[in-house]
Order: C-alpha cells, then sequence, then structure tokens
C-alpha cells in the first residue's frame, strides 16, 4: 500500500467516477454518499503523507516509476517534495470537503459527481507528476470536468463563462506544448523525465537569438521557452492582464466549483512556474523574474485590491480578492530568498484554505437569498451569529491578521522582498491596507447596521455547511500560531530550489 | 516517321481541350465526353512512348485505360439519368441543392 | 513461370465475398437480408485473418507489381475493418432510406478491394485500376439514395470531379512512363538513380501532375471544394467511409508512391506539399468554423485532418511514416464515431444534421452524449485521446525532420479547431430542445460500430505504445 501511496491518492477518485456511474441515476443521496467515500481514502493517505513525509531530504519521496511508452521515454512517474507536498495535501483537504459543499446540487447529479471525481483525478496527477507529457496530460484532463461544472451546473451566463475559461486555458496549454516539444527536443536522449531535463538545463542556451525580436531583447533560446511556459501558466495564476476569465467563472460556477478554482487550480500556474520554470531555466529565470514575477505581482497585489473594493457583487470582490493575493505569490517567489519563497508557497496553501472559507460563505446567504448583491444585504450578523462569527474569521485571515495564517505568509513574503526590491516590498505592503479597507468595508455593509427586513427570519448556518468550513477554519488558525507545522516540510527543497536560480542573478 | 514531339504536343492540345470542355461547359454529358476526350488523350501519349521506348507496355496499358473508362461512363450515365429524373435538367448551374 | 498467389489471398477473399452477397442478395426475401450483413463480415474476418497469416512474408506477385508487404499489411487491415464499421453503421441507415442492401454491401467491399490494391500496388497502372475500383464503388455509394435529389447531385460531383482528377493522375502516369520507360516502381526508381539529366522536364511534369491527382483524392486545398458537397449530400455511413478509407487509400499510395520510391526527387516537391499542407489545415479549420450543419462541419474538419496528414508527408522519413499511420488510425476510429452518432440521430425522413438537432442529446441519450463528447474532444487533439496522441507524433515528426514552423502552425490550427468541435459539445450539454435520437433497441448494430470507435479513441490514446510500434513496423517494411 505505501509504495503506490500517490498512485492511489491520484486514481481513486477516477476509480469512484467508475462507480458513481454505475450507479442507478434516481438515487441522489446513494451517488453523493459514494462520491464523499472515494475522496476520502485521498485524504486519509494525505495525513498518512504529512506525517511520513521527511522534511530533511530535499529531494523527491515516494517515487514511482514505471515505463509507458518506451518508444519515446514516456514514463509514468509520480512523486512528492517540498514544492508540491502543500499542495497536494490542500487538494485532498478541499475536494473533501467540497463534495459536501456540493450536497445541494440537485439537477443531473450524477453528472455533476463523476466529473467532479475526474477534476479531483486531473488536479492530483498535476500535483505528482514528474514527467512532462504526464504533467500535460493531467493539465488538460483537469480542464474538462472545468469546463462542463461551469458550463452546465453554473449560473446564468455559464456558457459564455465556460468558454472564455476554456479558450484562455487552452491557448495557455498550446504554448506548454510547444515549450514541451522544444525542451524535449533539445535534451539528450530526448526525455520527458522532469528531472533529468533540470540536470541538462545548462543545455538550453541563452545566447540572443538573431532574429526579431528577441536580438533585441537579448533573448536565447531559454528566455522564448520560458515565456511560453509563463504564460501558459500565468493564465492559471491569473496574473494581470490574462486574469478577465477569472470573474467570469468564479460568478458563474457553483459554489464547490469556485471553490476548487480558487483554492487548487490558481495554485498550479503559481506551482508550475516553480516546478518548471525555475530549476529546468534557471538563467531565464534569474534575468526575467523581476519583470514578470516581481513587478507583475506587485501591480496584481494593487489592481486586484482596487478592482475588488470597486465590485457590488459578493462573489466577483472575493475573485479579484483572489487576484490580488495571487500577486503576493509572485512577489514573493521573485526574491529568491529563503522567507520570499517559503512564503510564497505557504501563501498558495493559505489562499486555498481561506478563499475556499470566503466562497464557501458566500455560497451558504446566495442558497438562501438567491442574489449576492453586497448592499442588498444589512445586519446579517444579528440574525445568524454562527455565519457572522466564522465569516468574521475568515476575512480577518484575508486581511493578514496576526494570529491568522494570512498574515505569517503575507509578512514572509513582504519581508523577503524587503531584501531585494524594497519599493516592490513597499508597494505590496500598501495592498495589505487596501485589502483592510475593502474587507472592513464588506462586513459593514454585510454583517452589522440595521438589521435588512426581508432576511429577518433567514435560516442560520446548517450542520453540514458548518462541517465544510470548520476545518478550514482551524486550519487557519493553526498555522497562524504555528506555521512551522508547514513551513518546516517545504524549506529543504525550497533552498535547494533556490540555489539553482541565485548563481545566475546579476 | 513523325518524331515523338508531335504526338506529345498533339496529345497535350486534346488534353486542355478536354480539361478547357470539362471546365467551361454546360451540359453533364459534353462534360462527360470531355472527360473521355482526356482519356483518349492520355492513350495517345502512351501510345506514342510504347512506339518510342520499343516497349508493350504502354500499350497493354491503354487497353486497361479503354476498360476503366467504359465503366466510368457506364457510372457517369447512370448518375445522369437519376439527376434528370429528379431535376429535369442537366445544366450544372441549377444543382443549387448543395451549396458549392 | 510460377506465379505466387499467395499475396492475393485478402483481396481475392473480399471480391469473393461481394460476389457471394451479390447473388445471394438475387434469392432471399427482404425480411432475411440481415444475413448478408453477417456473410460480408465474415468474410471480411476471414480476409483480416489471412493477412494476419501474412503478416512479415514480404511476397510480391506478377514480377512484384503487387507486394504485401508489411505496409499493405497494415492497411488492408485498416480497410478491412473500415469497411466492417461502416457495414455495421449502415445496417439501420440502409433500411430506413429503402437503398438496395445486397448491392450496398457489395459495392462497399468491392471498394474495399479496390483500396487493397491501391496500398499493394508497386506499379503505377495497378495502382490506377484500384483507385478506379475504389472510386467507381464510391460514386455509386454516394448515389445510391435515389429518392433523395441531394445524393444524386452529390454523386454527379463526385463522378465528374473524381474522373477530373483521374484524367490528371493518368496523364502524369503516362509522362513518367515515357521518361523513366516503365510504370512499374521498382523500375522507376532504378531509372531515377541512372540518368538524371534524361527527359527531366516530362518527369517533372508527370510527377507534379500525379501530384494534383492524388491531392485531388485526399482532398487538398486548393482541391478540395467537392468534399462538403458530396459529403453531406452522400449518405452518412458512405461519408464516414470517404472520410476514412478512401482518404487513407490515397494516403497509402502517396506514401509508397513519394515517400519511398520516388524519394530521390524529395527536394523538388517539398516545398509545394509543404504549402499545400498549411493551406489545407487552415483553410479547413476556417471553413468549419461557420458552418451550421454538423455533416458539413465534420467534412471540413476532414479536409482539416487532410491537412495535419499533410505534414507527414513533408517530415518524411521513418518518424513521418510512423506518424502518418498512426494518425490514419486515430482519425479512423474518432471520424467513424463521429459520423456514426449523426447516424443515430436520424429519424425516418429527418436527418437532423443541424448543430441545433444535437441540443439536450446528452441528457437524453447519455451514451451518445458522452461518446459524441468523446470524438469531438479527440478531433480537436485532447489528451488522453487518440487525436492528441497522433497529432503529438505528427508535430514531433515535423520538429524532427526541421520544419518547426509547420510544427507551429499546425498547433495554432488545433487551437483554432476547438472552437467548432466545442459547439457540439455545448449544444449536448448546455441547451435543450433538438433530436431525440435513435434508443439501443432500434440500432443495436450502430451502437456496437460507436462503441467500437469510443474504444479505439481511447486505447489508442492511453496505451499507443503498440500501435506505434505497429505503425513503424510496417513503415519500414517499405524499405
Amino acid at each position: 500500500m505505501t509504495d503506490h501511496v500517490l498512485t492511489y491518492m491520484t486514481f481513486f477518485p477516477l476509480a469512484g467516477m467508475v462507480v458513481v456511474l454505475l450507479l442507478p441515476r434516481e438515487r441522489h443521496d446513494l451517488v453523493r454518499w459514494a462520491s464523499a467515500l472515494f475522496t476520502l481514502p485521498p485524504l486519509l493517505l494525505a495525513v498518512w503523507l504529512y506525517r511520513n513525509f521527511d522534511p530533511v531530504n530535499p529531494g523527491l519521496q515516494f517515487v514511482e516509476k514505471a515505463a509507458w511508452i518506451p518508444a519515446y521515454n514516456i514514463n509514468y512517474f509520480v512523486a512528492v517534495d517540498g514544492i508540491s507536498i502543500s499542495m497536494v495535501l490542500l487538494t485532498a483537504l478541499l475536494t473533501f470537503l467540497c463534495i459536501f459543499a456540493s450536497w445541494g446540487i440537485d439537477k443531473g447529479v450524477k453528472g455533476y459527481f463523476a466529473l467532479f471525481l475526474l477534476l479531483d483525478t486531473g488536479m492530483m496527477g498535476v500535483f505528482v507528476a514528474l514527467d512532462f507529457f504526464l504533467f500535460y496530460i493531467f493539465w488538460e484532463v483537469m480542464l474538462l470536468p472545468m469546463y462542463f461544472l461551469i458550463g452546465i451546473w453554473g449560473g446564468p451566463r455559464r456558457e459564455y463563462a465556460a468558454i472564455k475559461f476554456f479558450l484562455y486555458t487552452l491557448f495557455g496549454s498550446v504554448l506548454m506544448l510547444l515549450a514541451i516539444l522544444a525542451l524535449y527536443f533539445s535534451s539528450e536522449p530526448h526525455t520527458f523525465d522532469m528531472t533529468q531535463l533540470i540536470a541538462q538545463s545548462s543545455r538550453y542556451g541563452t545566447t540572443p537569438l538573431h532574429f526579431w525580436p528577441f536580438d533585441h531583447l537579448r533573448w536565447g533560446f531559454q528566455h522564448v521557452v520560458w515565456m511560453a511556459l509563463f504564460i501558459g501558466f500565468a493564465i492559471k495564476i491569473p496574473a494581470f492582464p490574462f486574469h478577465t476569465w477569472l470573474p467570469d467563472a468564479h460568478v458563474e460556477a457553483p459554489t464547490a466549483i469556485s471553490v476548487i478554482l480558487a483554492g487548487i487550480l490558481l495554485k498550479m500556474g503559481a506551482y508550475g512556474i516553480l516546478r518548471i520554470n525555475y530549476p529546468m531555466l534557471p538563467e531565464a529565470t534569474a534575468d526575467l523574474a523581476y519583470y514578470f514575477l516581481g513587478a507583475l505581482g506587485t501591480w496584481n497585489i494593487i489592481y486586484g485590491a482596487l478592482c475588488a473594493m470597486a465590485q457590488k457583487d459578493f462573489k466577483k470582490l472575493v475573485a479579484y480578492s483572489s487576484v490580488s493575493h495571487m500577486g503576493y505569490v509572485m512577489l514573493g517567489m521573485a526574491s529568491f530568498t529563503p522567507q520570499g519563497i517559503s512564503g510564497a508557497v505557504l501563501q498558495m496553501f493559505n489562499h486555498g484554505t481561506i478563499t475556499g472559507m470566503l466562497f464557501l460563505l458566500v455560497g451558504v446567504i446566495y442558497d438562501r437569498a438567491h442574489h449576492r448583491d453586497i448592499d442588498g444585504f444589512g445586519g446579517l450578523a444579528a440574525v445568524m451569529p454562527v455565519y457572522t462569527g466564522v465569516s468574521v474569521l475568515a476575512f480577518f485571515a484575508s486581511m493578514g491578521l496576526p494570529g491568522l495564517s494570512g498574515f505569517i505568509s503575507e509578512v514572509l513574503v513582504l519581508l523577503g522582498a524587503w531584501q531585494k526590491y524594497p519599493l516592490l516590498s513597499a508597494l505590496g505592503a500598501s495592498g495589505v491596507i487596501l485589502t483592510a479597507g475593502y474587507l472592513l468595508w464588506t462586513i459593514q455593509r454585510v454583517y452589522l447596521g440595521a438589521t435588512n427586513e426581508k432576511y429577518k427570519a433567514m435560516p442560520e448556518i446548517n450542520g453540514r455547511e458548518l462541517f465544510t468550513l470548520v476545518p478550514l477554519g482551524i486550519i487557519v488558525i493553526i498555522l497562524g500560531v504555528y506555521p512551522n507545522a508547514l513551513l518546516d516540510l517545504l524549506r529543504a527543497s525550497l533552498d535547494q530550489l533556490n540555489q539553482l536560480v541565485i548563481p545566475h542573478l546579476s | 516517321m513523325a518524331p515523338l514531339n508531335y504526338y506529345l504536343v498533339l496529345s497535350a492540345i486534346i488534353f486542355a481541350i478536354g480539361v478547357a470542355g470539362v471546365v467551361i461547359r454546360r451540359n453533364f454529358i459534353v462534360i462527360l465526353l470531355s472527360i473521355e476526350l482526356m482519356l483518349n488523350a492520355v492513350n495517345l501519349t502512351f501510345i506514342a512512348f510504347a512506339r518510342y521506348l520499343g516497349s508493350m507496355e504502354g500499350q497493354v496499358i491503354v487497353f486497361f485505360v479503354m476498360t476503366v473508362a467504359a465503366a466510368e461512363a457506364v457510372v457517369g450515365l447512370a448518375i445522369i439519368i437519376s439527376i434528370f429524373r429528379h431535376r429535369r435538367s442537366l445544366d450544372p448551374r441549377e444543382m443549387q441543392l448543395l451549396k458549392w | 513461370m510460377e506465379t505466387n498467389l499467395a499475396p492475393l489471398l485478402p483481396s481475392a477473399e473480399v471480391v469473393l465475398t461481394a460476389l457471394s452477397v451479390l447473388l445471394l442478395d438475387l434469392f432471399i426475401r427482404k425480411d432475411e437480408k440481415g444475413l448478408l450483413v453477417w456473410i460480408s463480415l465474415i468474410g471480411l474476418a476471414l480476409a483480416g485473418g489471412m493477412a494476419l497469416f501474412l503478416w512479415g512474408s514480404h511476397e510480391g506477385a506478377f514480377q512484384d507489381s503487387i507486394l504485401l508487404d508489411d505496409f499493405a499489411l497494415f492497411f488492408t487491415e485498416l480497410f478491412l475493418g473500415a469497411a466492417a464499421i461502416t457495414i455495421l453503421s449502415s445496417v439501420h441507415y440502409v433500411r430506413e432510406t429503402n437503398i438496395h442492401e445486397g448491392e450496398f454491401y457489395a459495392l462497399v467491399l468491392l471498394s474495399t478491394f479496390g483500396m487493397i490494391l491501391m496500398a499493394a500496388a508497386n506499379d503505377l497502372i495497378l495502382f490506377f485500376l484500384g483507385l478506379e475500383t475504389m472510386s467507381i464503388g464510391v460514386y455509386i455509394l454516394t448515389g445510391m439514395w435515389r429518392e433523395r435529389s441531394q445524393a444524386s447531385e452529390a454523386a454527379m460531383k463526385y463522378f465528374l470531379i473524381g474522373a477530373f482528377a483521374t484524367g490528371f493522375l493518368l496523364y502524369g502516369i503516362a509522362l513518367i512512363y515515357g521518361a523513366a520507360g516503365s510504370t512499374h516502381l521498382g523500375r522507376i526508381a532504378s531509372a531515377l538513380g541512372q540518368t538524371k539529366s534524361h527527359g527531366s522536364i516530362i518527369l517533372s511534369a508527370g510527377v507534379f501532375l500525379l501530384f494534383v491527382g492524388l491531392a485531388f483524392k485526399v482532398a487538398a486545398v486548393p482541391f478540395h471544394f467537392w468534399v462538403p458537397d458530396v459529403y453531406d449530400g452522400a449518405p452518412t455511413p458512405v461519408s464516414a467511409f470517404m472520410a476514412v478509407a478512401v482518404k487513407a487509400a490515397a494516403f497509402a499510395g502517396w506514401a509508397r508512391i513519394f515517400l519511398y520510391q520516388l524519394s530521390p526527387l524529395q527536394s523538388e516537391w517539398t516545398l509545394p506539399l509543404k504549402a499545400l499542407a498549411i493551406l489545407t489545415m487552415t483553410v479547413g479549420n476556417l471553413l468549419a468554423i461557420s458552418q451550421s450543419s454538423v455533416k458539413r462541419m465534420l467534412a471540413y474538419s476532414s479536409i482539416a485532418h487532410a491537412g495535419y496528414l499533410l505534414i507527414a508527408l513533408v517530415a518524411g522519413g521513418e518518424s513521418g511514416g510512423q506518424a502518418l499511420l498512426f494518425y490514419l488510425l486515430s482519425y479512423a476510429a474518432m471520424t467513424f464515431g463521429a459520423f456514426g452518432v449523426l447516424i443515430a440521430l436520424k429519424e425516418g425522413e429527418n436527418d437532423h444534421e443541424a448543430y441545433s438537432d444535437f441540443a439536450g442529446l446528452g441528457f437524453k441519450r447519455p451514451f451518445l452524449g458522452m461518446a459524441m463528447s468523446l470524438f469531438m474532444l479527440s478531433l480537436a487533439g485532447f489528451p488522453p485521446l487518440a487525436g492528441f496522441t497522433g497529432k503529438f507524433y505528427l508535430f514531433r515528426s515535423a520538429v524532427v525532420a526541421g520544419h518547426i514552423d509547420l510544427a507551429i502552425i499546425g498547433a495554432l490550427n488545433s487551437l483554432l479547431s476547438v472552437v467548432y468541435y466545442l459547439r457540439v459539445i455545448v449544444m449536448m450539454y448546455m441547451e435543450e430542445g433538438g433530436a431525440e435520437g435513435k434508443p439501443f433497441a432500434r440500432a443495436p448494430y450502430l451502437y456496437l460500430a460507436i462503441a467500437i470507435a469510443v474504444l479505439g479513441t481511447v486505447y489508442l490514446g492511453v496505451l499507443p505504445a503498440p500501435a506505434l510500434d505497429l505503425s513503424r513496423i510496417s513503415f519500414i517494411s517499405l524499405h
């Protein structure tokens, strides 16, 4: 069992999909419980993984490797290290909780849960795959169920949102595929194995290409490949100006899917950059990180916060807050300091839990009021005290209040960035103020003030909803008080990653 | 004896006439005849080359081509009959059910 | 002189089956015609078994003008499979449309015989005969639904353009014969090796005309304009047969003639072929976007796919040939599937071929919806389906041969194609109304054909290694 723990975690949901497809169509509860049953083992295995992960070892752990298409040196190769462990844990946790957040779906229940389980396999696969070909396949496999989940079970403008999401991401994947092929043909012998591609990173030249516009920019092969990969990943992050699919997709998607989108899919962009761009193309990373990660990340922070402030739709506000928060991840990554980069990875995890909570909370009132207009509520604290309590916890965590997890990661990012780019760090810090501004303003408009007559009898948050929120809340508090619970796992691998790039920094 | 080039040029001209007929004529039967003309130009080329090269191969091929052309003409005429039953017309310009 | 007849076994078996079906058709009552289906299928299976038995033998007959090497056997199996699927998916179609069953199956079998001949021919004249046997059969099949005016029109267009293209092809053969002194491919190749200058203008003209004739057959742009009309007007199973088998046969001939025997001239035709490939995929995809009928969309998509396949011909060499053969397999599976679902939508006189007819199909007929989604995604090139793996190796072969631009244009084109393939899925799952689709009970054979296509699409995508090896071995056997 323990030899193939990652394979089990990845393919258990796929087995679940097959089972769900075989269940009778009318037995909604049976389908729901079966889905929960099949996402539970990955979660338990994740706990086991957490306990058995060796934090001192910077290399790959729980490696599984088998030949798949031997003629082209394509392998089934999965493993975890400090870069991916937190994402694997997050995926296992959020998918399990989101099954319960999806309990209210009553149209095409079977199809919904089948696709959801397929999505789960795709996401887990992306985080554990270490063969480029396999990585790409999981990346695309994940795209499809997402498209259907938004397009069929989404809100009124679902088709538009789904297609926009799909085309953006697909455009990114085509660039990524070309980059993968470019790397494949530059390696000797040709390979898709990420570890071997990393070992050969010196082969991908940086001599400027002699045709426009690359000669002008002094860009070599490495830089071009870096940009192709970066655009593919930036669309997922989403970095400005590739972010416009995000508000649409988030707003139209059903609650649980918004949680998955914000909690896991957005992380894939940042994860991809860390996993692929950094070690495989270290020189290009050193040259380009300041502009495309540092400066762009800072702009993301401020731009996202300003957009969030202008929103009237509760869900859109949370969506733009994601754009802002992912900016911290980019800024932290660009700093190449131990604090900055581990802050970035921690921020990825924390954003997953905190934004997950926020989307779940929006879902709770949307299910009751059937609208998401921030100004249309007011005084919910008096009607729903428990709900308000949980909400305030999530808002404060998102704001970065000391003692909660968001604080730790943001401070680490800003500290790390300060050592390299004081100006960006200062601008990023101003983003914290903007964030506090729009979140407090929202709290005031939704929860405080005079109670809206219409919602006098709004029922309190129920047990199932609380069940999805409480574990996330607990993690937010634990990581706020004792961040080393996660940071210890990341440190060794991330330091090693930093050391690959730092020699190339000018 | 006339040199090879005379035959080649003649057959090229006949072939071109056939092509022109297919492109500009407005009746299926005439188009079919033009295609037959193209095939016969090809036959002439084969014969000329066979004679020039002194090999029988080319002459045998002509028999194959003639057989195939006959089979093609049969199918073509059958299709023409079937289309005439529907339309009472053999003008390609009136074939508008499927847009070109 | 002793003649080795063993290489003729599979094709002879196919002809024999066709003749038995034709004969038997005269003696049995209308409600017993189901027997003909079984005879055809058994005949095809027997031929397939013989081909399997001959695998690796590399035998030739009639002074090697027919060569049954692994390349020919690979295509033989592909054509036999295509014929079997065509017959399976047309059983219900021909009954609904009052097409004469026996003649229909016999013609499918006879065309298949022509295709096998094309793949095995090592002599241009035999190739021509195979091509004509195939084409004449398909002309008739196209117009076989005589009550429908569109079908006659489609048959007329197909016939005229096919015969026109034949004229070019044959003229090309004549000129090559004149320049090389033979129509036997082996002797042409050795003649090419000896005298480079002799008759080179005539030779070039001949090769060019041959090239044009084949471009008509594979429907490369700008020789493509007949495709949408013909596919649209023909009975749907025949459209599928044309899209898959006829195209594969033309590519088989192209590969044998150009990639192998005429490869010394490669530098002369690489550039035009490259232009043809780029033009074909781009125009095919652009025109497919604006269609309102799924059947016409599939016709344009088959043009675009011909463009992808041309990439492999440009690339050439072992990797190009392998990619070509593998992609033809994948393309066969997904195209048959897509046309199969289209057949399943037909109800009596009503064809239900518009996009709007697919609305809500995903919920009304979950299997058809799921299968169609798979085919569309595979055609668009999504992993881990056959279409992705196939395209991946196509683009890879282009890069290996140094045509990086071709790989990039191909990748962008497949991005473009997502637009129209996805529209079908949007319709099936996000709209309501539309056609009902046949339930399983009314068309079991058709469902069987679709299920085979689904299996093929998934299998070739997930576990491509065996098929890739097979493609490589088959292509290498040419040399």
